[in-house]
């Protein structure tokens, strides 16, 4: 049984971090000593030179996804569908904060005068998202959130959300963060703690990924964001089975009494402790090892959660394996008959 | 699958409130004033268009644009009725800055500052017990394509009601940024003037509710959501395209089933730099053709500096008090327009009594993210 129509899939995943060169790696202890990630294998160096990190490692784990999805083809990673029919949605909390600061650091030291034109682009947070859809020719909605720890799930979301509004028919989504002088300052967290990585997703309607005859490798269900994790994972699981798999919050701390919101038979991934604190890039993160887990076999849901009780909300999100069950309610994103007769009659979508 | 805005709410440099901010621009006043926080000496341009609510003169502190926002919010759910719990209506806001201003100065001045309130979340929630909340920060069209995501969620059954805002105050890295690649500093914001000069920043805040429509509703709104377009010009990382955003206005045409002869007035991004200006006006007339000069036209950025991720949202809220009232606000320091724009009907004076049913608002941002609303006066 293949996806239904109206639900939204994972059609590609991309990496780009240290110790982890596919999906099911995401599952074991990353590679020892693995040095940080070198961009220039997979994008070059021409062009890149005054691009933050975070958008190069953007770049890369996007360009893997596009390519997984096989919607870049070729030595030149041509786009095989209309730029129009692709959204982006970058997520990262961290990414450009040392622009921002290390700038005004120098207007007090210097003046504006001693500032560099070419850091323009990189005090716009959106610059990640920019770039990824520059680079590809991606002109559908290109949204950025910077939204704290739930960012990357919330990212998942939205670009779910464009797809089945008819926005779009797939979207690239992309989490990145990484770590300097300034984000361990403000963080208050040492280097080896934070991630210096990315990770993207492609997301595409069931329908339009059928037709271009893509392989689904995963269907996106129901996405809650609520205060608190037993609420949020109450409203995910209401009834029925357990998760095959559990990603937890960053760094999250099982209570004493075992007294938990998801049973304690199921196995639980913290990729924050093998990979580093992934703030804003968690989710994608978290998404792209559930793709590489399901591809190996995995049994069952596997829930996605981002941020914790201290946090202003919890997001959670599952990922279902595309043969199974069918979607039932509150199961995959069904588009409502209001967006299908947009998607239908749209002319972005037939250009 | 209409869509009616039944609460706003705006903070700005020409005011505090929609009322007031309408008035004042009604009446020409521009909150173009000498920097108030940063270091004067350290730019070469001096001016921008601030909030005067520093405690000290002089002096910045961090959490600014956290506390306009709450306070857009606010104004815009009490008029709403929606009352002052919103843990169940989603809010999205669109910034292009965060409160990456409070980030500068607790790295380089070490004020006190907590990095998990970069985004508005925790503000949203502390103030308005709100948890689906959403942080885009999508340059200086975020809070029109806040506008578009808010106004699917709603089409899509989603939500019966969402709270769209949009918040910029000015962070020195920009500021400092737009000076240095200004080859002459701005004095003000000239819109569309052959003699224009650049961009300079503004602080504001603006907020709406959106809900959709029932029957009986429309009386009591402040005006209809017909449709906001969103695309991405995938061309350059900081200058427009006038090609990208002629499709994201034919696009929001489309959407809302309206013609370009229909629009009665267009609330321009108008920038004031010569990249932005040019290619809008290129935008338009290709849009409007021989309909160009139909729509009155006008760019409130003369008055309120570029308010950045919430200017798109302000404009919104001004075009819809304009197609309520008959006022429309003028466009300062225009007096030579560009030859682009040579057919445009621009507002150089205030406008009063004019019959107004649908405007069109306009917003783009660096990465060539482009996002046009269509609005309609209620009661129609």
């Amino acid at each position: 049984m293949t996806a239904a129509p109206g639900t939204v899939v994972v059609t590609g995943a991309g990496l780009a971090l240290p110790g982890a060169d596919t999906p099911d790696a995401l599952l074991r202890a990353p590679a020892p000593a693995a040095g940080p990630f070198d961009t220039a294998p997979r994008i070059g160096h021409r062009g890149h030179r005054y691009k933050d990190r975070a958008t190069r490692l953007a770049l890369c784990a996007a360009l893997d996804a596009l390519r997984d999805a096989a919607l870049v083809t070729g030595e030149d990673a041509a786009l095989a569908v209309p730029g129009v029919t692709v959204g982006v949605v970058g997520s990262s909390n961290l990414g450009n904060l040392d622009t921002a600061c290390l700038t005004a650091a120098t207007i007090a030291e210097e003046s504006a005068c001693g500032l560099s034109p070419m850091s323009l682009p990189n005090a716009s947070s959106n610059v990640i998202a920019s770039w990824v859809a520059i680079r590809h020719g991606l002109r559908g909605p290109n949204l950025m959130l910077c939204n704290g720890p739930t960012s990357g799930l919330d990212a998942l979301h939205w670009g779910a959300t464009l797809v089945s509004a008819g926005r779009v028919r797939r979207a690239v989504v992309v989490g990145v963060e990484t770590h300097n002088p300034v984000v361990e300052d403000l963080t208050g967290a040492p280097a080896a703690e934070l991630l210096d990585g990315a990770a993207a997703v492609v997301v595409e309607d069931a329908r339009w990924a059928r037709e271009r005859g893509a392989r689904a490798a995963a269907v996106l269900g129901p996405y809650e964001r609520r205060s608190g994790l037993g609420p949020c994972v109450a409203a995910l699981l209401p009834q029925g089975p357990p998760p095959g798999i559990w990603f937890t919050p960053e760094r999250h701390e099982e209570p004493a009494d075992a007294g938990g919101p998801v049973p304690a038979t199921v196995p639980r991934h913290d990729l924050s402790r093998a990979f580093g604190r992934a703030s804003g890039a968690l989710g994608v993160l978290q998404c792209a090892a559930a793709v590489g887990w399901l591809a190996a076999g995995g049994s069952g849901d596997a829930l996605l959660t981002c941020g914790d009780d201290t946090a202003d909300a919890v997001a959670g999100l599952l990922l279902r394996p595309v043969t199974g069950r069918g979607p039932g309610p509150g199961a995959p994103c069904a588009v409502s008959s209001v967006t299908s007769a947009i998607s239908a009659s749209s002319a972005m979508e037939s250009p | 699958m209409s869509q009616l805005v039944t609460g706003a709410g705006a903070v700005a440099s020409v005011g505090e409130g929609v009322d007031e901010i309408f008035r004042a621009l009604c009446a020409g006043t521009s909150g173009l004033h000498e920097l108030r926080g940063f270091d004067q000496d350290r730019y070469r341009g001096r001016h921008a268009y601030e909030i005067d609510d520093r405690p000290t003169a002089g002096t910045d502190v961090p959490g600014r644009a956290t506390a306009w926002l709450l306070r857009a919010v606010e104004e815009a759910v009490s008029q709403a009725g929606l009352g002052e719990d919103l843990s169940e209506v989603p809010v999205l806001v669109g910034t292009g800055l965060r409160e990456l201003r409070s980030a500068e100065l607790a790295w380089r001045d070490r004020t006190g500052f907590d990095i998990g309130r970069l985004h508005f979340g925790p503000a949203l929630h502390k103030r308005f017990g709100a948890v689906r909340t959403h942080t885009f920060a999508g340059a200086c069209s975020a809070s029109l394509y806040a506008l578009a995501l808010g106004s699917d969620l709603l089409a899509s059954g989603a939500a019966d009601a969402v709270v769209v805002a949009g918040v910029d105050t000015l962070t020195e890295s920009m500021y400092g940024l737009l000076d240095r690649v200004n080859s002459e500093p701005p004095d003000r914001v000239r819109p569309f003037d052959r003699s224009r000069r650049g961009v300079l920043m503004g602080d504001g805040a603006a907020a709406v509710v959106l809900r959709r429509e029932e029957p009986g509703a429309a009386t009591a709104a402040l005006g209809r959501l017909l449709a906001v377009s969103m695309n991405c010009d995938a061309r350059h990382v900081t200058a427009p395209d006038a090609q990208g955003i002629a499709e994201a206005v034919h696009e929001a045409q489309w959407r809302a089933g309206v013609k370009p002869r229909d629009i009665d007035l267009v609330l321009l991004h108008g920038t004031g730099t010569q990249l932005n200006d040019t290619a809008e006006a290129t935008a338009l007339a290709d849009v409007y053709g021989t309909d160009v000069g139909g729509p009155l036209m006008t760019a409130i950025k003369s008055m309120t500096g570029h308010t950045s991720g919430g200017s798109g949202l302000l404009s919104l809220i001004v075009a819809l008090r304009s197609l309520a009232t008959g006022q429309v606000p003028p466009t300062l320091h225009l007096s030579e327009p560009l030859p682009e724009a040579a057919e445009f009907r621009f507002v150089r004076e205030p406008v009063s009594g004019a019959g107004l049913q649908l405007a069109q608002v306009d917003a783009f941002g660096f990465g060539g993210v482009n996002a046009v609303a269509v609005v309609e006066r209620a009661g129609r």
